[in-house]
């Protein structure tokens, strides 16, 4: 735990960072999506595994930043980056009236539900919601990155705006890990009733989750339609949703196991794309393996995130 | 009436068509130790569900320092000076000794949700403080050698002390342990009488259920004795012991022999 604080992630994100002049420009453009799922499977995470709400509607949100983005840049000509306000914010609003009347349903008819709202985004951008969505074909054709007038046409440019948001969703990763509403969700996950009887609004902590889970999605959606200056329906299906849960739930709700998780069902596909369809095979069976030998994920989330003055020579354990 | 008290006036809680809890009324004075007592099923826990707001009682009041707080939710009602314990033990069982503690200290930080993403230098402060609350609980519960341990892996007596030094840390008013001493060998239940006098000694009224009936005697002040959802006797522990209709309860009536 110590090693990877120390080494691991500051490690990973020079790798991370040194990554694009490495690859070419088909393998940038794997490095990008991997950052962008990374982002959104982290958002889910913060919902489902720190929070334990079974939300698997999470592409919805992803899906409903990139459409902000789109229809700002489409319609009233804003640049993509002036557009992040809107693209976290509409999500998180979403998010958050959309999770006030179901926060007290329990685990599987909550899932059910979050599959309802997925299912009903899809269907209003299809049928060209406003006459600004442009349909089952989506809106195509965006600016490119521009900043100060200067506009960006190299994918390296997008990368490292990926490279940043994903940066930024660790930052507030952490500092959730080290205050008193992310631990509010670990307990309210962990014992609802105890947590309640301690003095936890659980509902409150819930409805946190899910929104800033939104927002983190939707700032996701802004870089997406950077890197393809397109959105269409199909991205933000419910297979979308079903493999952002899956995600955590195989990786282990920890930032490592997600990263893991993020690579082995969205990069690997890339690297065995000569097997062709077959490679999907193999990634269900590698899933079904993973949850048989390691139920709690691949790399399981780790407590114990306690100041050094509380920690005895003498500790038992732990 | 004095500032601290608890007042329960005919609480009634059914379900469906069993009257778990039946026109209960009673009040524990500031600086108290009260008892509960009374047989397996005689709706004990029920009537300290109805307290700490995990039910609603159908019928009846129950007034905290004059306050109504029957309705309220678990949380308001923590918010206003009472905690409580498990007669399972609820601990978060994967985590630490100190997180444990720590999830106590919620509603006493002063950190608002978006601390969460964006900290100031004020809700690391806060952050920094509550964890040293969280050090003084260890040291008052013997707990300090355990702190990165996870509650799971504590033994029974153990845990019961984890659960009751994370109920401290909200710094109650009124602390309610739900039969504190079950699974508990003798010299623990006699560290536990020592560390719940230490309670009342800090100013903290005590409200218990207890089974353990030498225990029971031994350190209320006051008790009453419910069978059936109502109750059948209250006083001190003397008085109850001469009480016919308790030694009925408790060993049946002497028709019942025949």
């Amino acid at each position: 735990m110590k090693n990877l604080n120390v080494f691991g992630y500051p490690l990973f994100i020079v790798f991370m960072a040194a990554l694009p002049l490495g690859l070419d420009a088909r393998w940038q453009e794997v490095a990008i999506s991997f950052l962008v799922f990374s982002v959104v499977a982290l958002s889910q995470d913060i919902v489902l595994g720190k929070c334990g709400i079974f939300n698997m509607g999470q592409a919805l949100f992803f899906g409903m930043g990139a459409y902000c983005t789109a229809i700002l840049n489409n319609e009233y000509g804003w640049s993509l980056l002036s557009t992040i306000p809107v693209a976290i914010l509409i999500p998180a609003l979403f998010g958050i009236l959309l999770a006030g009347p179901i926060m007290h349903l329990r685990g599987d008819y909550l899932l059910v539900t979050t599959i309802g709202f997925n299912i009903v985004f899809v269907q209003a951008v299809q049928n060209n919601l406003g006459g600004v969505t442009g349909g089952p074909n989506g809106i195509f054709g965006l600016d490119s990155l521009s900043l100060f007038g200067h506009e960006f046409t190299d994918q390296v440019a997008v990368y490292y705006f990926a490279f940043a948001v994903m940066l930024l969703t660790l930052w507030i990763m952490r500092n959730l890990e080290h205050s008193k509403a992310g631990r509010a969700l670990h307990y309210l996950r962990l014992d609802p009733l105890a947590a309640e009887s301690i003095g936890i609004n659980t509902r409150l902590y819930k409805i946190f989750a899910f929104g800033l889970g939104a927002g983190i999605a939707g700032l996701a959606g802004t870089v997406f339609v950077a890197q393809f200056t397109a959105v269409s329906p199909e991205g933000f299906g419910f297979m979308q949703s079903v493999l952002f849960f899956s995600i955590v739930i195989v990786g282990g709700s920890s930032v490592p196991g997600i990263f893991l998780g993020v690579f082995v069902m969205f990069v690997l596909p890339e690297v065995f794309s000569p097997l062709a369809t077959w490679r999907y095979f193999i990634f269900g069976f590698a899933m079904i393996a993973a949850m048989i030998l390691r139920p709690r994920g691949i790399w399981p989330a780790k407590f114990g995130n306690i100041p050094k003055f509380l920690i005895k020579e003498s500790n038992h354990g732990g | 009436m004095a500032g601290n008290d608890l007042v329960l006036t005919g609480v009634t809680k059914r379900f469906g068509g069993l009257v778990a809890v039946d026109d209960l009324s009673f009040s524990v004075k500031e600086g108290q130790i009260y008892g509960i007592i009374g047989p397996n099923g005689a709706g004990k826990t029920t009537a300290f569900n109805c307290i700490t707001g995990i039910y609603r009682s159908e019928e009846g009041s129950v007034k905290w320092r004059g306050e109504e707080i029957r309705g309220l939710t678990p949380y308001q009602i923590v918010d206003r000076g009472i905690v409580r314990t498990f007669q399972t033990i609820r601990l978060f069982s994967e985590m630490s000794v100190a997180e444990n503690i720590m999830s106590g200290r919620h509603i006493k930080s002063s950190q608002s949700w978006w601390h969460g993403i964006f900290p100031t230098p004020g809700s690391r402060r806060d952050e920094k403080e509550n964890w040293l609350r969280v050090q003084e609980q260890l040291e008052f519960f013997d707990l300090q050698d355990y702190a990165t341990t996870p509650t799971g892996s504590l033994s029974y007596g153990m845990q019961r002390r984890v659960e009751m030094a994370r109920a401290m840390a909200v710094e109650p008013t009124l602390l309610i342990l739900d039969e504190p001493a079950a699974g508990l060998n003798d010299k623990e239940t006699c560290e536990l009488l020592q560390t719940i006098y230490k309670i009342r000694d800090k100013g903290v009224t005590v409200l218990l259920i207890e089974h353990d009936m030498d225990m029971v005697m031994e350190m209320t002040d006051y008790l009453s004795v419910i069978n059936f959802g109502r109750k059948i006797a209250e006083g001190t522990p003397a008085e109850v012991q001469a009480n016919p209709a308790v030694i009925e309860a408790y060993l049946g009536s002497e028709d019942d022999d025949e």
